[in-house]
């Protein structure tokens, strides 16, 4: 019976070897079905260098839905795409407007079951005076797997914001609890507002790996645009598949 | 797998088979059409679609051409974060991986989002022959999964199956009352599947791109089901074809950028999970283990050409699907592969061989549709011609000798000009027992009904006769 590194070996040997081939052969004579060389320009017979249709750039998309240029303020942006995704966004200038707005957020969505992460920006939900029990929310600390599944509603902090798509980016390392961003039916997450950026290439830089191995501080880095969703029966969209059915936004305003 | 007993050897009899299903074609039409036009607005966002897509070929060249280094280097570093990499040379030691994993652990509740490759290798079945039997937890695939079928979309497998079917199903095997309301249906699949997530100790998923530089997968989804499926278990399992690696992690924004507008017509699908080993604090989220299984099941052999070469590109975004005139008619399962469409008729006969699969490289009337939408170009028509003369170059397609005969016939004629002249004068003679007025065609009954190859043109398609004088023998006289 062959050992593990027989199949790693042999698999690398199979694409050195046909790599290898390639290489013989296209030195050889090129293949058949190669692009060909670049064909020289017709031209008229009054001299003129005739355009071929390479050269015509037809539009894409109608000229209604093309927006590369980026319009408004990141915050703006971010506002207006995760609207167009079906997330709720709110903007708040402290803590406690952010309280007041989730204690709102939980009322209408008539949620009894609440559980809240521990990172910095939303520690104050569960502690200090009014919060803890004035909201109904409850510390995810000893929270077991079947709790968890009979949450109501869930509250998560979240690292980034990309403007262009209007996406959350959790990191793992300093957002420890991302299953309360994905069992129960409602999440709310809160966002600072110097967190946005404003392209995905931004943010993968930010979040990058940096690290080798373990060094790696987030094993996990979870990007969420909108509630849950598919169209997998006749293409009929519908929200809150396996993941949230709402996903409310509370954007604090300040430094943290 | 196939669905029924469709498989790729009788492409031809399945084609005009799914042709006479007219709730097929609607509900095909629907979805291409739709995903058509919400791919055209999506593209229309990006400021440089054209420079984009060759962005994304670019790397995808760069990284076949140095799979080994890619591969090596992206182990080098998912082991050093902790995940363990298995290597798979085929299908069967796929399964045989994934099956010890399971058993070791004593696997009983087994969870599966959506994996292509997990389908190519038929891992369920091998699964259920150790008695163990993965639910299906992205909704198309469930619903395929209850119906016993396989898929027929890259991207929306059950695109083939009315509410009212599917409502059928469920009333039959989750005893739910049969309503055809698509939000009560997603509502009565989610509550199935919710116990199976809380109680599943393996989870099995797929990748969309392995990051050689972090040793990162990144999974792209709309449920959630992926994100249930990698995180409450305890032993995560990931089945990744070897050429899934890209090269530095900046490269996913290309890739994120093209893969879902061009699939679905979204800027980005719900979830992203970006997984770089195991966690790293055992109080943390998140599975104990990851397996990460890298299959090559022939895909090595695709390096030996740059015609080839480039069908590993594929992101498996479905635009191909959606833009083929033959796919549009027929749908997926008549392809009889797991990868159907223009995707599909040329990996399947270089992954299953050329032998069981000759029909599909002719599926085509090679317009050039899917070479317009693919995200990183990749010239199918070209690799379709090259199938083709390999079809008929090892005999595969059981030798059309009438064909061959009349080509070779033709090449006599063309080389000997008295010899041309001569057929073009019988000709002539002979098409007056055919011709109606001034076509030869469905007019003429006995025309109509010429045997083939011959019949297959004249029972769709009217001929020009010869004309009376030909044009050497006009420009004779001219002299």
């Amino acid at each position: 019976m062959s050992g593990p590194g027989d199949a790693r070996s042999a698999i690398l040997d199979a694409i050195r070897q046909r790599l290898a081939e390639s290489a013989a052969h296209e030195g050889a004579h090129g293949a058949p079905h190669d692009p060909p060389p670049p064909a020289a320009r017709p031209i008229s017979g009054n001299g003129k260098v005739l355009p071929v249709l390479g050269d015509v750039k037809f539009p894409v998309g109608g000229a209604l839905d093309a927006q590369p240029a980026a319009m408004g303020t990141p915050l703006e942006r971010f506002r207006e795409q995760a609207s167009a995704v079906g997330a709720a966004c709110e903007v708040v200038r402290n803590e406690a407007a952010a309280r007041e707005t989730i204690a709102r957020i939980l009322a209408a969505a008539g949620a009894r079951k609440v559980a809240c992460s521990d990172a910095p920006l939303a520690r104050s939900l569960t502690r200090g005076a009014g919060a803890g029990g004035g909201l109904g929310v409850r510390d995810v600390a000893g929270l077991t797997r079947e709790q968890l599944f009979v949450c109501d509603a869930g509250v998560t902090t979240a690292q980034w914001g990309i403007a262009e798509t209007g996406t959350l980016v959790l990191e793992s390392a300093r957002e420890r609890h991302r299953l309360l961003s994905l069992v129960p039916p409602v999440h709310i997450a809160l966002l600072s507002t110097s967190r946005i950026c404003a392209t995905l290439g931004d943010v993968l830089a930010r979040v990058h790996p940096a690290g080798a191995g373990r060094d790696v501080e987030s094993h996990a880095i979870t990007f969420i645009t909108g509630p849950s969703r598919t169209s997998d029966i006749e293409l009929t969209l519908a929200i809150g598949v396996h993941g949230p059915q709402a996903l409310h936004i509370v954007l604090v305003d300040a430094e943290v | 797998m196939t669905s029924s007993h469709l498989t790729a050897e009788t492409f031809d009899r399945n084609a005009r088979a799914a042709l006479q299903d007219t709730q097929l074609r609607g509900a095909l039409r629907n979805a291409t059409t739709l995903f058509g036009e919400r791919r055209r607005a999506a593209i229309g966002t990006v400021a440089d679609w054209e420079g984009l897509r060759d962005q994304a070929r670019a790397i995808k060249d760069d990284v076949l051409l140095h799979l080994d280094r890619y591969l090596e280097e992206f182990t080098a570093n998912a082991e050093g974060a902790g995940a363990t990499v298995h290597w798979a040379r085929d299908a069967a030691e796929a399964c045989d991986v994934i099956a010890r994993i399971a058993a070791e652990r004593g696997a009983r509740s087994v969870v599966k989002s959506k994996s292509m490759a997990t389908e190519e290798v038929h891992l369920n079945a091998a699964l259920a022959r150790l008695g163990i039997e993965p639910v299906e937890t992205d909704l198309g695939e469930y619903i395929i999964q209850l119906a016993g079928e396989t898929p027929s979309h890259i991207v929306v497998p059950a695109i083939h199956k009315t509410k009212a079917q599917i409502a059928a199903l469920f009333a039959e095997k989750l005893g739910t009352a049969a309503s055809d309301d698509v939000a009560t249906l997603t509502a009565a699949a989610r509550q199935a599947l919710r116990q199976r997530f809380a109680e599943a100790d393996l989870g099995i998923s797929g990748v969309n791109f392995a990051v050689a530089e972090t040793g990162t997968i990144l999974i792209l989804e709309n449920e959630g089901n992926a994100r249930l499926t990698t995180t409450l278990p305890r032993t995560h399992v990931a089945l990744m074809g070897i050429e899934k690696v890209i090269p530095r992690f900046e490269d996913l924004a290309v890739f994120l950028e093209l893969l879902p507008r061009s699939g679905t017509g979204q800027r980005l699908t719900t979830y992203q999970s970006l997984l770089t080993g195991t966690k790293r604090r055992p109080d943390g989220e998140g599975p104990e283990e990851l397996h990460l299984v890298l299959l090559d099941n022939g895909r090595s052999r695709m390096l030996a050409r740059p015609v080839t070469r480039q069908s590993l590109a594929c992101i498996r975004c479905g635009a191909c699907l959606n833009a083929c005139p033959v796919y549009q008619q027929i749908g997926g399962h008549a392809y009889g592969s797991v990868y159907p469409g223009p995707i599909g008729a040329v990996i399947t006969p270089q992954l299953f061989g050329i032998e069981h699969s000759a029909q599909l490289p002719y599926a085509s009337s090679l317009c050039g549709a899917c070479r317009e939408v693919c995200p990183v170009k990749i010239d199918i028509p070209a690799l379709l011609l090259h199938l083709r003369s390999e079809v008929i170059e090892s005999g595969a397609g059981g030798g059309h000798r009438l064909e061959a005969l009349a080509f070779r016939a033709y090449g006599l004629m063309m080389r000997h000009p008295r010899l041309f002249a001569w057929a073009t004068r019988l000709a002539r003679r002979v098409q007056r027992l055919a011709r109606v007025g001034d076509r030869i065609g469905k007019a003429n009954p006995l025309a109509a009904r010429l045997v083939p190859p011959l019949g297959a043109w004249t029972a769709w398609r009217d001929l020009r006769p010869l004309a009376p004088r030909s044009f050497r023998e006009q420009w004779r006289d001219r002299r």
